[in-house]
C-alpha cells in the first residue's frame, strides 16, 4: 500500500483510502481539484497531498548512478571530509587527548555525571571555547546554550571568557612575533554576546525549542555548538506515560541528529545519573532508560575516583575507551593538578 | 487497486455503463469487486441489455488484479536461484563467520542485537569494509546517528594488507572506499524514500559491471522506528512492518545481503528484550544478539534466530583496536 509511506496525516490518510486511492499511480494524474471533491476537503489540503505524493514519485524516478542513492557520498570523500572540520578544544589536554582532540563537529555528544562533577562548567567552557579564533585554531563560532535546570551563571561564564582571552594572548604572545599586527580584539562582551541563551521550563517548551533550532540556525549560520543543560530534567520527574517518554525522546534524538549533520555543528547533550540494578548490582549508569542510550554518537561519563574528577568514554564509533582526569579552577576546565598524568587505557 | 473511474482512461471497456452497473452493486473500486461474489455479479449482468460488454469490462477488471501477483516459482526454480545466485558473504569478523557458517547470507536479513556500546557499529563497519574490499561489490550503510566513521573504515581496509608500495595502497584504498556510499537518514518517511530509489535503480541497471551492490546496512532500525511505534493509532505499527518487508524484497530480489541493528530494552523482571516488539520479531531471517564485558573489548554473540541452526550457539570475538 504505497499511499502509507506519505508523510501526511491519518486522517488525511484515511480518506485516501476510504476512496480507493490506495497507489500513488491512482490518483498523481488527477487534478487538485477533482481530489479535493472525491476526499471532501479543501482544495489547499488536496494540492498539499498531490505535492507530497509528486515529490515522492520523482525520487522513485530518477536515476542516479550505478546503485547508489541520492545525496549519499562514498566514504572516500567523507574521509577527506572530515580533516576540514577541527575540533573544539575543552581546554584540558587531557580530555582532548582522549576526545582525540576535542568535541567533533556533526556528531551528538552526550555527557553524564553525578551532581556537582561539573557537567554545567564544561558546557559553560565549551560554549566559550567554540569562539576561538580561527587563527588560534578554534572554530570562531557562535554558541546556543539551552537552560532547562536555571545552572547558567552569567558572572561564572563571564570569569570563564576573560580567563580564555588571557590564555589566548599568552598562546599569542608566544607563537607570534609581531604580536602588533594581530592584536587580539577580543573581549569578554563579546565572547558573551555570541552565546544564545535559551531557558525552557517544560517538556513542550524544550520540544518545541528543537523543532524550532532548524529555522534559527538558518539565519544565523556561525552557530558551532548547541549545548542542552540537561537534557534529562523535564523528562524524569512526573511523567505518566513511559512509553509516550520514549517516543518523545527518540524524536527529540532523531531531530538533534539532522541539526547536527546538516549545519555541521556539535551537540552536547548534559544528563543526569540514576541507578540502576545490573548483574546483581546496583550500578550508576545514565537517566532516561536504555533507548536513550542509543541516541547519542559518543558518551563521556564524569565521575568522581577519590579526590579526583576523571571522564571515560563510555561509547563512540571511532575512539577507544579510555579514562583521563580533569579539574574545575577559577579559570574553567583545566588539567588536573596532580603529579601523575597518565592517561588510563581500559 | 483504484477506483474504478479512474481505470476508464486506460482500459476504455470499464465505461460509464459499467460503472454505473457496478455502483448499483454497491462496487466502486477494484477492491470491491473482488469481495463481491462473482458468479452472482455475472447472472445480473445476463439480466442487463449490454450484457456481453459488462461481462468482458469484469474479466478485464479480473486480469488487471491477476497482472498483480508475483510469479509462481516450483521448487527447482528456488533451489536453481539459490545456488547460482545466494552466495555467503564472509563479515570480516571471525566470530561471527564461523558461528553462521560462512558470514552474511545473501537474500536474508540479519539483525543484530545488542545494549549500548556492545559492539553493533563496529560490526557493521567491519562488515562494509571487508565487503567492499574483499568481494569487490559496492556498499550502502544507510545511518540514523551520525556514526559512520571513515577512519575507522579505513583502520579496517588496512588491517590485513600486504606491505606494499604505499602509492599502489593509497590507489587501493581510495577504490575500496569509493565502493561504499553513506546516507544519514533520520525518520522512517526518507528512509522509505531512499529504498524504493534503490530498488528503481536496481532494477533499471545492467548486470556487470564492477559495481554491483552487495551488501546494505541500515544502522539502527530502531531509532527510526521507535518515534512512531505505539501511541494511539497503528500507523507506525504498518510502517515499521512495510519496511521489514521492503528489505527483505530488495534482498530477495537483488541478490544483496542486508544488515539491520536493533537495540534493547528492558523486559519482564528487569532482561532486557530487543526492542520493537513482538511483530519485528518474525521479520529478520537471522537474529543475533550481542554484549560486551563493562570495559573489555571481547564481544559474545549468540544465536536468537536462524533457519537452519539451533538457538543459543554462540562465539566470541574481538574487535581490535
Amino acid at each position: 500500500m504505497e499511499v502509507g509511506r506519505l508523510p501526511i496525516s491519518a486522517s488525511q490518510r484515511g480518506k485516501l483510502i476510504a476512496a480507493g486511492y490506495t497507489t500513488l499511480s491512482s490518483f498523481s494524474s488527477l487534478s487538485p481539484s477533482h481530489l479535493a471533491r472525491d476526499l471532501k476537503i479543501s482544495d489547499n489540503e488536496a494540492a498539499e497531498i498531490m505535492r507530497v505524493a509528486s515529490h515522492s514519485h520523482r525520487l522513485d524516478g530518477s536515476a542516479a548512478g550505478c546503485g547508489t542513492v541520492n545525496g549519499a557520498q562514498t566514504a572516500w570523500d567523507m574521509l577527506h571530509e572530515e580533516e576540514m572540520f577541527p575540533r573544539i578544544t575543552t581546554s584540558c589536554m587531557d580530555l582532548d587527548n582522549i576526545l582525540g582532540g576535542g568535541i567533533n563537529c556533526k556528531e551528538v555528544t552526550e555527557i553524564g555525571g553525578v551532581p556537582g562533577i561539573g557537567k554545567t562548567q564544561l558546557g559553560i567552557q565549551l560554549a566559550i571555547n567554540v569562539q576561538i579564533p580561527v587563527d588560534y585554531g578554534g572554530l570562531g563560532g557562535k554558541a546556543i546554550y539551552i537552560d532547562t535546570e536555571g545552572s547558567f551563571m552569567v558572572e561564572r561564564a563571564l570569569q570563564i571568557a576573560e580567563a580564555c582571552i588571557e590564555d589566548m594572548s599568552e598562546c599569542g604572545g608566544l607563537l607570534r612575533k609581531d604580536f602588533q599586527a594581530c592584536q587580539l580584539k577580543m573581549h569578554p562582551n563579546n565572547i558573551l554576546e555570541n552565546i544564545f541563551y535559551f531557558r525552557v521550563c517544560s517538556y513542550t517548551e524544550q520540544i518545541a525549542l528543537i523543532n524550532y533550532l532548524d529555522k534559527f540556525i538558518s539565519e544565523h549560520k556561525d552557530v558551532k555548538i548547541v549545548i542542552v543543560d540537561s537534557v534529562t530534567f523535564h523528562f524524569r520527574q512526573d511523567f505518566d506515560d513511559m512509553a509516550l517518554r520514549t517516543r518523545l525522546l527518540s524524536g527529540m534524538a532523531l531531530k538533534l541528529m539532522k541539526l547536527a549533520k546538516d549545519f555541521s555543528l556539535a551537540v552536547v547533550l548534559l544528563n543526569q545519573v540514576t541507578n540502576k540494578y545490573i548483574d546483581g548490582s546496583f550500578q550508576l549508569t545514565l537517566a532516561l532508560g536504555d533507548s536513550w542510550s542509543h541516541s547519542c554518537t559518543n558518551r563521556v561519563i564524569l565521575y568522581w575516583n577519590g579526590n579526583e574528577r576523571y571522564a571515560y568514554i563510555d561509547k563512540s564509533p571511532s575512539l577507544r575507551s579510555a579514562s583521563a582526569p580533569y579539574s574545575v579552577t577559577s579559570k574553567g576546565i583545566r588539567n588536573s593538578a596532580s603529579n601523575c598524568k597518565r592517561i588510563k587505557m581500559m | 487497486m483504484a477506483p474504478l473511474k479512474s481505470l476508464e482512461q486506460d482500459y476504455p471497456i470499464l465505461d460509464s455503463n459499467f460503472q454505473s452497473f457496478c455502483a448499483s452493486h454497491d462496487i466502486f473500486s477494484v477492491e470491491d469487486l473482488l469481495l463481491h461474489d462473482l458468479y452472482v455479479l455475472a447472472a445480473f449482468a445476463e439480466q442487463e441489455s449490454s450484457s456481453e460488454r459488462l461481462k468482458q469490462g469484469i474479466t478485464q477488471v479480473l486480469s488487471i488484479i491477476d497482472g498483480k501477483h508475483q510469479p509462481w516459482l516450483n521448487g527447482m526454480e528456488l533451489l536453481e536461484d539459490a545456488q547460482r545466485n545466494k552466495h555467503v558473504l564472509s563479515s570480516g569478523c571471525e566470530g561471527i563467520d564461523l558461528l553462521l557458517h560462512g558470514g552474511l547470507r545473501v537474500g536474508q536479513l540479519t539483525e543484530l542485537v545488542g545494549p549500548s556500546s556492545s559492539g553493533k557499529t563496529q560490526v557493521c563497519l567491519l562488515a562494509a569494509s571487508n565487503v567492499a574490499k574483499k568481494h569487490i561489490g559496492s556498499v550502502v550503510y544507510l545511518d540514523t546517528g551520525n556514526s559512520f566513521s571513515p577512519q575507522r573504515v579505513t583502520h579496517f581496509i588496512c588491517q590485513h594488507s600486504d606491505p606494499a608500495i604505499d602509492q599502489a595502497k593509497h590507489r587501493t584504498l581510495q577504490k575500496v572506499m569509493n565502493n561504499i556510499s553513506c546516507k544519514s537518514v533520520f525518520d522512517i518517511f526518507t528512509m522509505f524514500d531512499v529504498l524504493h530509489q534503490l530498488e528503481f535503480n536496481l532494477r533499471s541497471q545492467m548486470q556487470g559491471g564492477d559495481c554491483k551492490m552487495q551488501l546494505l546496512i541500515v544502522d539502527s532500525v530502531s531509532s527510526m522506528v521507535t518515534p512512531i511505534l505505539g501511541g494511539s493509532g497503528s500507523q507506525g505499527h504498518a510502517l515499521m512492518i512495510s519496511a521489514g518487508y521492503l528489505l527483505k524484497k530488495l534482498a530477495h530480489e537483488h541478490n544483496i545481503a542486508v544488515l539491520v541493528t536493533n537495540h534493547t530494552v528492558g523486559g519482564d523482571g528487569g532482561i532486557s528484550k530487543p526492542a520493537l516488539g513482538e511483530s519485528w520479531k518474525s521479520i529478520p531471517h537471522v537474529r543475533l544478539l550481542l554484549s560486551r564485558e563493562h570495559g573489555g573489548s571481547i564481544c559474545n554473540v549468540s544465536i536468537l534466530k536462524h533457519p537452519s541452526m539451533a538457538v543459543g550457539k554462540a562465539a566470541r570475538f574481538m574487535i581490535h583496536n
